[in-house]
């Protein structure tokens, strides 16, 4: 991230972690256009107060990208809590995934399934796969110990494994 | 982790987010264009650079008031002016007194200046080859008249440069 301090080149540095950050506010805001503005809000402070900050730019981008979300979400008043969007409106949800050829149906299908989560399982699913943070910081960004971290994320595999056609996972 | 739940992971892996939009990036860019520091922008000719092109707008909008200003005074001082003597009748209905230019008007009101840019151009050496630092400060100073006839203003504003010599020592205790 040291690269981003320079003008040309945080350019190629949002444009290739832009996608995965994204993803990563999609699970905290309703719709795509608000994960765009909340990672928006949380590049603009990370830029303006933490760039220079040693450790992981992934890390820290991720946490106040759920500051941000949260923030965000308070302000529109659509939810009062994290925990309540577990509950409501997933079906209004879509995961935003590059279509991979022959496999649409595939991704649907997983996309579906992981729609069906409990939130803190996908969270934690996201920020492991996609944000590729290691439990500790998955503990440090969403305030719990790290090993109630891996027990969801194993929880979310298994979920998934389970919804998922058996052919392929069974 | 189980044989089934790794495979799973593995395929999960291969998927890939969608890429950011085009317009969401340039949207990020300008912003972040405007939070960087003056350092890091696209560098411009320096406004004391007296053959810069923006010293025409500048040197315009300068001479504009400075003309306004002294036809202000000029209309001024011949209304002061005494004129000849005339036998004082206080009883004949005083002629109104033609229309006076609004330019004869125009106080001053404010002076503002906003330092825009805060460089530190490093070490330099003064009098007796003593090390000072040289620190630029960038200003645009404005100036506004106004006439409280008619609510008119005039409103100067000039780039200015300031250079500070600040003195620097080394003191190792």
């Amino acid at each position: 991230m040291e690269a981003t301090n320079d003008h040309d080149s945080w350019k190629h540095w949002l444009e290739a972690h832009g996608p995965k950050l994204l993803l990563c506010a999609r699970q905290w805001t309703r719709s795509f256009a608000d994960a765009e503005d909340v990672v928006q809000e949380a590049f603009v402070r990370y830029w303006r107060h933490q760039r220079h900050l040693p450790g992981d730019p992934q890390a820290l981008l991720v946490t106040s990208i759920r500051r941000a979300a949260l923030d965000h979400a308070r302000r529109q008043a659509r939810r009062v809590a994290r925990e309540e969007k577990a509950d409501g409106g997933l079906e209004e949800r879509e995961f935003a995934f590059e279509p991979a050829g022959e496999d649409s149906d595939r991704r649907r299908e997983i996309e579906a399934a992981m729609q069906r989560l409990p939130a803190g399982q996908r969270e934690v699913l996201v920020l492991k796969i996609w944000n590729e943070l290691t439990f500790e910081q998955i503990g440090e960004t969403l305030e719990i110990p790290p090993n109630t971290a891996a027990s969801r994320y194993r929880y979310a595999l298994a979920a998934l494994r389970k919804e998922l056609n058996p052919a392929c996972h069974g | 982790m189980d044989e089934s739940l790794q495979e799973l992971e593995n395929e999960l892996k291969t998927l890939t987010p969608r890429r950011a939009s085009t317009r969401w990036l340039h949207q990020v860019n300008r912003e972040l264009a405007a939070e960087l520091p003056a350092s890091a922008r696209p560098r411009y000719a320096s406004a004391t650079n007296l053959n810069s092109w923006k010293w025409l707008g500048w040197r315009t909008a300068g001479l504009a008031a400075v003309l306004a200003l002294l036809a202000a005074v000029g209309t001024s001082l011949r209304r002061t002016e005494p004129g000849p003597a005339a036998p004082v009748n206080t009883a004949v209905a005083v002629k109104p007194a033609p229309a006076i230019s609004p330019a004869a008007t125009y106080q001053p009101v404010t002076a503002t200046n906003v330092l825009y840019d805060l460089k530190d151009e490093g070490l330099v050496k003064v009098a007796g080859d003593n090390p000072a630092r040289q620190i630029r400060a960038r200003y645009v100073d404005t100036y506004t008249w106004k006439n409280p006839r008619n609510n008119a203003s005039i409103r100067w504003t000039m780039p200015r440069d300031e250079i500070r010599v600040v003195p620097a020592s080394y003191n190792p205790n």
